[in-house]
């Protein structure tokens, strides 16, 4: 079956058959045909992303429940398990697509009483901020099934959050931390190891997959998938009894806290060493050694191989230690691994440096001599490239163990980096590509509202939010001065607002609102009689990471109906002042967030724009249209267009729009010389152009063209009169006349 | 005698242009041939029309001569380690250069030379576009070897995606160990739009037998270029004006340029005033105004482009819709002086000026519409009749003899004053702009600079700089601090010129 609606190429011909168009009903990417590759049995060759790997193990772990809230990088191992039902179905697995990363981390609760294996997902570091409630909960009181939590490291290039490390989650509510050599066989063998570990120890178990890790393409020799012992078909047979030491609730915090270190670690520790889950690879150098992060594992073997301390396979000259368990570590190991160096190379990515600290600590308690060399070599922050690590392991090689001859790799270092200056001093600042709205995105003319309406009115706060709506913190728009994160745009706003005349705007999506900011926001600026204005983009999805349903979809995963509406939430929480508007109806906008900002009544004003995400909206109408067509009914086709010769060349319109489809073409006259704006092919006719010029009185330039495919008589009569009577009337083409002076 | 490193190959694409699926079908394709391979990508919110890579690396020898041996693979691209780039977009191919992933001792450079521009280069307010010419010798230098073909284009002709094109032309360079049916069978296996993709594929070996060039590609044509004689540039000017209004208009366009050329001429010029002259002055005598705007909306040829630019069939109805929004200064700028200056006065003083407009989307290939339009454009016989035309005769006389006069005093000085005509261009609210940022700058430079109050290099350069000001951004900002800082050194400037 090979329906998989790509994420880069949304078309779908009128030969799809109707069953295959009902399908295209959620998420960006279908991931209908990796799921044929979750029920491979044993001795099969599985192939595909690492993230999809890490879903293949758990079902050959006997999970019984799944859960997880979506974000780059693991929103696919959610969207697959969403697709994947059937399967699940069949295994009795449960499946909960949860409203944020706290209610996943709780799911995990399931685990505390139960002898059954459980596993959430999320991005961190942001997801787990958000789960650390319940997560300090749960690491209190133990598991008895193995739980594991698969976090997305979205550290380093491509990385959308702030920059922070998980580590310390692990190190502060005592879970374990894997972080896995990046390639799948490893990422599998962790995986099934996790449950093992969090079951030895009764500790849950955090697994880290940095950003390319999730999308790695590779291969494994899969298992059979394994039914769970407890599950949707074979029931718990009830309740255990209360055991007051599972509740994390005084007296029994106490006891959890001692025994997270009297029990509960050690267990970790003899696991951990008995199936060899840290690897050390020898090396003829034995004066010094390098200990990494597994997740840098490739990088590091890169660096070196350019070094020459290492072949393409792998084979090193100098011993390593890698470490697939960051936390906790095991000071036999490391002790066993330094003693007798001269030094070590601690290559550990991010800040603080939680290892350096610890085993620079476990060295001196065991009173080993080795210097430890870590961030005095590598940067203390940033990603760690094959070029960042290689900078710092020739300083090492070149102090510590100068036998080899690293001058060559040195010389060709130099000359890359020289080389890459000269580019960049001939190129000069190049312009930059931040992502951008789609085109034809319902969100944009709500900015462009904003901005218009900021004319006016004077600049005013912005307090913005995640989703696709901050991408209006970039030019053109420039709109936002705070983001606080999910769904947190209208709590940040109060007490800026109470110390400026002009109401602050928070602006929030529909995917932060049901996360957080529903309570966050609006319950707290109603009970404290809040006189803001909130700007709700409703347009159906969690767009920014993949779209996914939301309580207030058209779809649902399950039966098809939304479950909730915004709106109706709000009015009964209280909302008085509430307006939705059509995001393409400019005026109107413009005219309600004017209002918002000026009217005296008190209290917090809501304005809900409305527009379905375009990426899905197109998906979903495409192949309807091209049905239509196909069937031979009437079918208008819009579109925007510019005429070159009006364009003046100022580009106005671009600066209150930026739509990927409005974009510049040579004048096509030879006495100017600045490019003229172009509408290209990509238009979907969303209108905003046409609005735009017509809202700010920018030019006469944009035209709207309504093209009638499958003319019924009466349309093509109607077109050879108007035909006929321009025929008649249009001026003449006039032949210009060249004329010299003299 | 095994490899000593795997081949390496990364993928510069622009969200949503399908990298993901050319890196897919590579990957296919050395499965098939029994190479190990690995891919990783950092998609992200990059997918949203965001600059991303994509990343491949090939071990170039089969599986099964390798045994059990595993090649590590780096999951990201280092500088200098890059066998193949390939681009999907000159400015993209441009900053794998910057950031040091062109290298001259490696890598093969494939990229379509076509333009996506990034938003910074399409919101300037005149021209912002990168220097193509800059990113094509940079790259041409960088590379060990290159292939630079407008792949856009091609993708076009042969109504295939890029990506395959590109493909096309990676398998035509024949760099990697994988046969041209490895990569026809990826595409046949991946399924979608087959034919279209094999076509582009093919289009892309095909233009690989052509020696790459760069001769295609399009320059921006700048004042320089323009022939020694100022004759080309006059003649396109008087048949602009015959176009928009009359020959007498045309006249009066020739006897500017008479009293320039004269001047020039006495100065001991080079005739490339007049040159520039004879263009500015072409533009400000055709000021856009509501006849022209709905002389260019109905003129022969109109349709049948906009038909040709939505892609309609030749048979399919269309219809037209233009968005006009004339306020009352659009209005009044037909009527004869006596009769707007009191509505406009009035209008000022009641506020209504930038604030009342009147909407108007007109269909324009309807009868009626196109009536409308028809009867407009043929009021201009009332357009020397009417305020907008005194206005813009008056500001052009002040211009034109602000330059004769400058020719007298510095003939670079007189080049510099030309150029400001560039300022006023446009409908509403940017004609608006450029009229008031060109009398400031009037006042501010140039009438000191002709009363002999300030030094003709320094007003050169003050003009020079305040006319980039004045296109940095449309509040203004940048003029007038670029105009306060003219005014604060002036009077030093004055004295040390003393």
């Amino acid at each position: 079956m090979r329906d998989a609606a790509d994420s880069v190429r949304p078309k779908k011909t009128p030969e799809n058959s109707a069953a295959e168009r009902e399908e295209i009903i959620s998420t960006e990417r279908s991931f209908k045909k990796e799921v044929q590759s979750l029920r491979l049995g044993a001795g099969e060759i599985f192939r595909g992303e690492g993230i999809l790997a890490v879903t293949k193990a758990l079902l050959q772990s006997g999970v019984s429940y799944v859960g997880g809230y979506q974000g780059a990088p693991v929103s696919h191992l959610v969207d697959v398990l969403v697709d994947s039902q059937d399967m699940l179905d069949e295994l009795g697995i449960h499946l909960e697509t949860c409203a944020n990363e706290a209610s996943a981390a709780a799911l995990l609760a399931a685990s505390i009483n139960y002898p059954l294996r459980g596993c959430v997902t999320w991005k961190s570091i942001v997801g787990t901020n958000v789960a650390s409630d319940a997560l300090s909960n749960l690491a209190s009181a133990g598991v008895t099934g193995g739980a594991l939590i698969v976090v997305g490291e979205d550290y380093g290039e491509g990385a959308s959050v702030i920059q922070e490390r998980s580590h310390a989650f692990a190190v502060k509510s005592s879970v374990w931390l894997l972080d896995p050599r990046p390639n799948l066989p490893s990422i599998v063998r962790m995986t099934e190891k996790a449950f093992e570990l969090s079951e030895a120890s009764n500790t849950p178990v955090m697994l880290e997959l940095r950003i390319r890790a999730c999308h790695v393409q590779g291969e494994f020799v899969a298992t059979d998938n394994v039914a769970p012992k407890f599950s949707r078909r074979h029931m718990l047979d009830g309740p255990v009894p209360q055991n007051y030491d599972r509740i994390s609730h005084p007296p029994s915090t106490f006891k959890q806290e001692k025994q997270k270190f009297e029990v509960r670690l050690p267990a970790a520790r003899k696991f951990i060493v008995e199936q060899a889950l840290n690897e050390f690879f020898d090396g003829e150098q034995n004066n010094v050694g390098i200990i990494l992060q597994g997740g840098l594992y490739n990088a590091v073997l890169r660096a070196m191989n350019r070094c020459g301390l290492a072949d393409a396979f792998g084979r090193s000259r100098v011993p390593l230690m890698v470490l697939n368990v960051t936390h906790p570590l095991v000071p036999e190991q490391i002790t066993q691994f330094c003693a007798g160096k001269d030094a070590v190379l601690l290559i550990e990515e991010g800040q603080p440096d939680f290892l350096e600290q610890s085993i620079s600590t476990i060295l001196r308690k065991a009173d080993i001599p080795t210097r430890l060399v870590g961030k005095d070599v590598l940067p203390m922050a940033g990603e760690y490239t094959a070029e960042v690590i290689t900078e710092g392991l020739l300083k090492f090689i070149e102090a510590y163990a100068p036998s080899f001859d690293v001058a060559g790799a040195g010389r060709h270092l130099a000359r890359i980096r020289e080389g890459r200056t000269g580019a960049q001093q001939t190129l000069g600042e190049l312009p930059q590509r931040p992502p951008n709205f789609c085109t034809g995105c319902p969100e944009r003319p709500v900015f462009t509202a904003i901005k218009l309406v900021q004319r006016e009115t004077g600049p005013t706060h912005i307090a913005t939010d995640i989703g696709c709506h901050s991408f209006a913190t970039f030019p053109p728009f420039s709109l936002g001065n705070s983001i606080l994160g999910y769904g947190m745009s209208l709590a940040s706003a109060p007490a800026v607002g109470a110390m400026m005349e002009k109401r602050p705007i928070a602006v929030m999506g529909d995917g932060g609102f049901w996360h957080n900011g529903l309570v966050s926001g609006v319950s707290s600026a109603l009970f404290n009689r809040g006189d803001g204005v909130l700007v709700i983009l409703q347009n159906g999805y969690t767009s920014a990471t993949g779209a996914q349903f939301l309580p207030n979809s058209k779809g649902n995963r399950k039966d098809g109906d939304s479950t909730s509406d915004i709106e109706t939430t709000l009015r009964a929480m209280g909302v008085k002042w509430l307006r939705k508007i059509d995001t393409y109806a400019l005026p109107k906008m413009m005219k309600t967030l004017r209002e918002a900002m000026t009217t005296s009544e008190k209290g917090l004003k809501v304005v809900i724009g409305d527009g379905e995400c375009q990426l899905a909206r197109q998906r979903r109408i495409r192949p309807q249209i091209a049905a239509q067509l196909k069937r031979g009914e009437r079918v208008v086709r819009t579109r925007f267009g510019v005429d070159d010769k009006t364009c003046t060349g100022d580009h106005a319109c671009i600066r209150l729009s930026a739509c990927p489809s409005l974009t510049l073409q040579p004048n096509p006259d030879p006495l100017k010389s600045d490019p003229v704006a172009h509408v290209n092919n990509d238009c979907v006719g969303c209108g905003l152009c046409g609005e735009v010029a017509h809202a700010a009185v920018l030019c006469p330039s944009f035209y709207r063209a309504e093209i009638v495919l499958n003319p019924r008589w009466y349309d093509r009569a109607l077109a050879t009169l108007r035909n006929g009577v321009i025929a008649m009337l249009q001026p003449k083409s006039r032949t210009p006349l060249p004329v010299v002076a003299e | 005698m095994t490899a000593q490193r795997p081949l390496t190959i990364l993928i510069a694409a622009l969200g949503g242009e399908g990298g993901g699926v050319l890196a897919d079908w590579i990957v296919q394709a050395a499965q098939a041939e029994d190479f190990p391979v690995q891919a990783t990508s950092v998609p992200g919110v990059a997918q949203r029309t965001g600059a991303t890579t994509y990343y491949i690396e090939i071990f170039p020898e089969k599986r099964a001569t390798l045994g059990e041996q595993q090649p590590i693979f780096a999951l990201l691209p280092t500088p200098g380690d890059v066998d193949v780039m390939l681009a999907s977009e000159l400015l993209e191919a441009g900053r794998a250069a910057f950031n040091g992933f062109v290298t001259p001792d490696r890598t093969l450079l494939i990229a379509s030379t076509h333009r996506v521009f990034a938003v910074a280069e399409k919101t300037a307010m005149g021209d912002g576009r990168y220097d193509p010419a800059r990113l094509l010798d940079t790259v041409q230098a960088r590379a060990a070897e290159h292939v630079l073909i407008d792949m856009q284009a091609l993708a076009q002709t042969t109504g295939a995606p890029l990506n395959a094109v590109l493909l096309g032309a990676l398998a035509g360079t024949a760099k990697l160990p994988i046969a041209r049916e490895a990569f026809v069978n990826a595409i046949r296996a991946e399924g979608k739009s087959v034919d279209a993709n094999l076509a582009g594929f093919e289009a892309g070996i095909q233009a690989l037998s052509t020696p790459p060039s760069i001769a295609g590609i399009a320059r921006p044509v700048a004042a320089s270029d323009f022939d020694d004689t100022a004759r080309p540039i006059i003649e396109l000017g008087v048949a602009r004006l015959l176009d928009y209004q009359n020959p007498a208009y045309a006249q009066l366009y020739l006897d500017r340029l008479q009293r320039v050329r004269d001047v020039e001429r006495t100065a001991g010029g080079d005739g490339s005033l007049l040159r520039e002259a004879a263009r500015q002055l072409a533009l400000r005598m055709a000021f856009e105004d509501v006849i022209r705007v709905a002389q260019f909306k109905i003129e022969p040829g109109r349709f049948e482009r906009v038909r040709h630019e939505v892609r309609a069939d030749p048979d399919a109805p269309l219809v037209v819709i233009d968005y006009f929004k004339p306020g009352i200064e659009e209005l009044c700028s037909l009527l004869p002086g006596a009769l707007a200056r009191p509505i406009l006065r009035l209008s000022e003083k009641r506020g209504w000026l930038g604030k009342v407009y009147v909407g108007m989307h007109v269909r324009s290939n309807s009868v009626f519409g196109f009536l409308r339009l028809r009867l407009l454009s043929s009021l201009r016989w009332l357009r020397p009749r009417s305020h907008r035309y005194a206005q813009e005769q008056a500001l052009i006389e002040t211009w034109l003899s602000a330059v004769e006069r400058a020719t007298a005093v510095d003939r670079a000085l007189a080049r510099e004053i030309v150029d400001l005509a560039r300022l006023i261009k446009g409908y509403g609210d940017t004609h608006a702009r450029g009229v008031r940022s060109f009398t400031r700058i009037m006042q501010a430079i140039v009438v000191p600079a002709l009363a002999g109050t300030m030094p003709a290099s320094v007003a050169i350069d003050a003009l020079a700089n305040a006319r980039v000001a004045a296109l940095a951004d449309p509040e203004g900002n940048r003029l007038d601090e670029s105009l306060a800082s003219i005014a604060a050194a002036a009077p030093v400037q004055a004295k040390a010129a003393e």
